[in-house]
């Protein structure tokens, strides 16, 4: 039985060796609908091979780490907090976005796919028990009536956790912005390794005892499609705060060194097409940036930020780095 | 002479298989950062806190582990009582557990919205449990082995000669089962030390490993100089324990015939407060988390439970299956050949350490440094699977060769069987439960595919692990409910894993092979 497992495991990579293949690096969270890759396939004559290689940050490190041999054609996934850094290794080659109607949102070099925000969240139901107004700045989250209360992702292990503090030091200032950080940990803000963590285990609305998440704007709309009875409502909510909102925005690149030009760039294409970006919101929970795209009617209970504090993207790769180390300092090593 | 010389061979295959998946990655990794790391990083003042701390923290859970977990064991090992059997092997079941999801069972319990009412989060106490659920199972599965290992006739005749029940333990029962627990307690301060284990979860990131930092440097900053110094720094500490350890254990091994005490009722009530104590006990800090899980999915009610009949499940399912058995059949070889090899060295037995000390993040970028071309490949992650899994079966029968008392073998030889033939019908009957439970163990670590999210992964080949993890990625309701679900699917398939592995229950008796 072991034997039939290893041969037939061994015949199968073998022939999918002989067949044109189109290796897509992705993030973890890549999702779309398998009957769309499947028309690409048909339609392109190339097998699709996606790889996903953890977070978005690890990813663009081991695209970085094996640029001499590149482990993939296509890049899907990189977004304005590391396309700096991307392009300052040179693992990424310029791509031309399609033709066509001009879109919401764009990155420099590359092309953008999606977009969405990450801010703080809320549980309706606790901040209702516990009758207890909403901030409305991120300074009040350091009183004492909000003891306790907030929940971050590590900047050193999570992008929504690196995107909020960019949001903080952007929106705030730079010095602000480690002052406010330094009360908030005085404040009792908890520190999780990413967001499944933070989510799953600290938020009141799951296991923990915290009311207040770092997340994306669409979770509430996220939380509806995935309610189990069918809400008017979401039972959570953004808290769209100055200094506390991030716009992040994805995009698709060729490899530097990659193989299989053609298909790559038919693939960026194929990303940017009515279908894909209709199918991409209820998959990924970000936002199309292709004008005119019907939403699901359960975005409508995410309240869209109208502002938002995002660096540039060059600004980004110059100083996150050491926004990173001194973040740590601040907020995890201060005491010892 | 010819034995010697073909065990020397035995041990090319591990050496071989460690160098190309281990060691020469991780040489990669270090030759990529250089030797430009930077002088003041041992000189941080949080980073020796977090040393010191995981040390700490680490021995800690040893000294309760072995506090709770050796009486426990006695118990569980000296009386008989119904379920007996399936118990001893429901204990591998935490370490199947995805630590996210293993979270979700404690904060179920001990969280603010905990059923009993006990809210632990952000205490010390949370952090202990968390490390006492992984790692009680292991001591008390060691301690029982040893336990059973206990010439029943030494016991008699200690008891004969007036011994007290805690006099015989001390002076007969003790010495037996120094080198198991020796042996689970460097493992579980190894996992302690350098994992990143629930404990961390719990606790925030105020509790990280240095691991953690590791993890952040290679994987967030590409500070590839740094992480290696720090690397090198966790395996030199670690690995002197694991050296520490092999010596004792070979020195401790007594080789004998035995003829275990069988395990008999309990009667007086003082004997039955113990059991049920026991069991109590081993409830409270093993089963409980896994209970609030399976109780959880449970509830969550029949749509959730559809989740079962999608597609992506089942072929997860079908995928669990395919690369469990092929990381074991892989784990069962290597495991083997390296026990055997290692009988004549020291540092071999040490060796089969290596995967737990090593770095995981840093072995899996370096694997992607060294072998790009195969990084995505199939092959790559089954021997990533098959170098966390296979030192338990080295562990296991290691310590069971140390027991075959060498006469018999010897006796074989003279009287005509050639050495192979001496390896099969003597040694081997007395190494085969020793081996199956060192793939049960290697079976749990596969399913619970501690590193799995560092490796480079594709859709078709997800796991019910990563599903899990896919799940939680996710807001909403039903993600959870699903992820629960299926935590309590991959539960299920785990225990039929155990129970298929370790069948016939028990060990082999002398007379199998006569």
């Amino acid at each position: 039985m072991f034997k039939k497992v290893l041969w037939l495991a061994l015949c199968t990579s073998a022939l999918g060796a002989q067949a044109a293949e189109l290796r897509v690096l992705t993030h973890s969270s890549f999702a779309l609908s398998k009957e769309l890759l499947a028309g690409f396939e048909q339609q392109s004559g190339v097998k699709v091979v996606v790889i996903k290689a953890g977070d978005a940050g690890e990813m663009v490190n081991k695209l970085i780490l094996t640029r001499a041999n590149p482990i993939a054609d296509v890049v899907y996934g990189i977004d304005n907090t590391l396309l700096g850094k991307a392009q300052q290794a040179g693992v990424l080659e310029p791509t031309a976005s399609p033709a066509g109607a001009a879109v919401k949102q764009t990155l420099p070099g590359m092309v953008s796919v999606d977009y969405g925000y990450v801010t703080l969240n809320y549980d309706k139901a606790w901040f209702a028990r516990q009758k207890l107004a909403l901030p409305t700045s991120l300074d009040e989250l350091t009183r004492p009536a909000y003891k306790n209360l907030v929940v971050v992702e590590n900047p050193a292990t999570s992008s929504p956790g690196l995107a909020f503090l960019l949001a903080t030091v952007k929106g705030l200032g730079e010095e602000p912005a480690f002052a406010w950080w330094g009360k908030l940990r005085d404040n009792g803000v908890k520190v999780a390794k990413g967001w499944s963590e933070a989510y799953y285990t600290d938020f009141s609305k799951n296991g923990g005892s915290r009311p207040i998440v770092v997340s994306y704007a669409t979770s509430p709309a996220a939380e509806v499609f995935y309610s189990k009875e069918k809400l008017a409502e979401a039972p959570t909510g953004n808290l769209l705060l100055k200094g506390g909102v991030f716009q992040q925005v994805e995009g698709v690149a060729l490899v530097k060194g990659g193989g299989q030009k053609q298909a790559a760039q038919q693939f960026v294409d194929f990303l940017r097409s009515g279908a894909v970006q209709a199918d991409l919101p209820t998959q990924m929970w970000m936002y199309p940036v292709l004008p005119g795209v019907k939403l699901n009617p359960v975005f409508a209970l995410a309240q869209q930020p109208t502002a938002h504090d995002t660096p540039d993207s060059r600004a980004i790769a110059a100083k996150s780095a050491g926004w990173v180390s001194r973040w740590t300092r601040v907020v995890l090593k201060s005491g010892y | 002479m010819r034995a010697v010389f073909s065990r020397q061979a035995l041990a090319l295959l591990p050496l071989a298989f460690l160098t190309l998946m281990a060691l020469a990655p991780l040489a990669r990794l270090l030759y990529e950062g250089g030797s430009g790391f930077s002088a003041n990083l041992f000189q941080d003042d949080y980073l020796r806190w977090r040393l010191l701390w995981s040390l700490t923290q680490a021995v800690v859970t040893c000294v309760l582990a072995l506090a709770i977990g050796l009486p426990l064991a006695w118990v569980l090992t000296r009386f008989a009582f119904p379920g007996r059997a399936l118990i001893l092997r429901l204990l591998l079941l935490p370490f199947v557990m995805p630590t996210l999801v293993a979270a979700l069972g404690v904060l179920a319990l001990f969280g603010p919205h905990g059923v009993t009412g006990l809210n632990l989060q952000d205490t010390p106490w949370l952090l202990l449990y968390g490390n006492l659920f992984y790692n009680l199972p292991l001591v008390i599965r060691a301690a029982s082995e040893a336990l059973a290992s206990v010439p029943a006739s030494r016991l008699a005749a200690a008891r004969t000669l007036g011994c007290t029940a805690w006099r015989a333990f001390w002076r007969v029962e003790w010495p037996v089962a120094r080198p198991w627990l020796a042996s689970a307690l460097c493992l579980v301060f190894l996992y302690c030390f350098s994992g990143f284990g629930l404990a961390l979860l719990l606790g925030g990131q105020r509790y990280a490993t240095v691991e953690v930092e590791i993890y952040s440097l290679v994987a967030y900053e590409l500070n590839l100089a740094d992480a290696g110094a720090l690397a090198l720094l966790l395996l030199c500490l670690s690995g002197g324990v694991a050296f520490g350890y092999a010596w004792l254990e070979r020195r401790l091994a007594t080789p004998g015939k035995v003829e275990p005490l069988p395990p008999r009722p309990a009667v007086t009530l003082a004997e039955r407060t113990l059991l049920a104590g026991a069991l109590a006990l081993l409830a409270l800090f093993a089963a409980a988390p896994l209970l609030a899980v399976a109780g959880r999915a449970l509830s969550a009610g029949v749509e959730a439970w559809a989740v079962l009949g999608e597609g992506d499940t089942l072929a997860a399912l079908a995928n669990t299956l395919r690369f469990s058995a092929l990381a074991l059949t892989l784990a069962a070889v290597l495991g083997l050949a390296h026990a055997l090899a290692a009988q004549r060295w020291l540092w071999l037995r040490a060796a089969a350490f290596l995967p737990f000390v090593l770095s995981p993040v840093c072995v899996a970028f370096g694997l992607l440094l060294l072998y790009p071309g195969w990084s995505a490949s199939l092959t790559l992650l089954l021997g990533a699977y098959a170098l966390l899994a296979y030192p338990f079966v080295t562990k296991s029968v290691a310590a069971a060769l140390d027991g075959v008392p060498p006469q018999w073998p010897q006796a074989a030889r003279t009287l005509g069987a050639s050495a192979p033939r001496a390896f099969v019908r003597v040694v081997w009957p007395l190494l085969q439960p020793a081996f199956r439970r060192g793939l049960a163990f290697a079976a749990a670590t596969a399913l619970g595919e501690f590193a799995v999210t560092l490796f480079l992964s594709r859709p078709e080949w997800t796991t019910l692990t990563t599903l899990i993890y896919q799940r939680l990625g996710r807001p909403g309701a039903a993600n959870l409910d699903a992820a629960l679900v299926l935590s309590s699917v991959l539960m299920l398939f785990a225990v039929s894993a155990f129970v298929i592995i370790e069948w016939p229950g028990r060990p082999a008796k002398d007379s199998d092979h006569a």
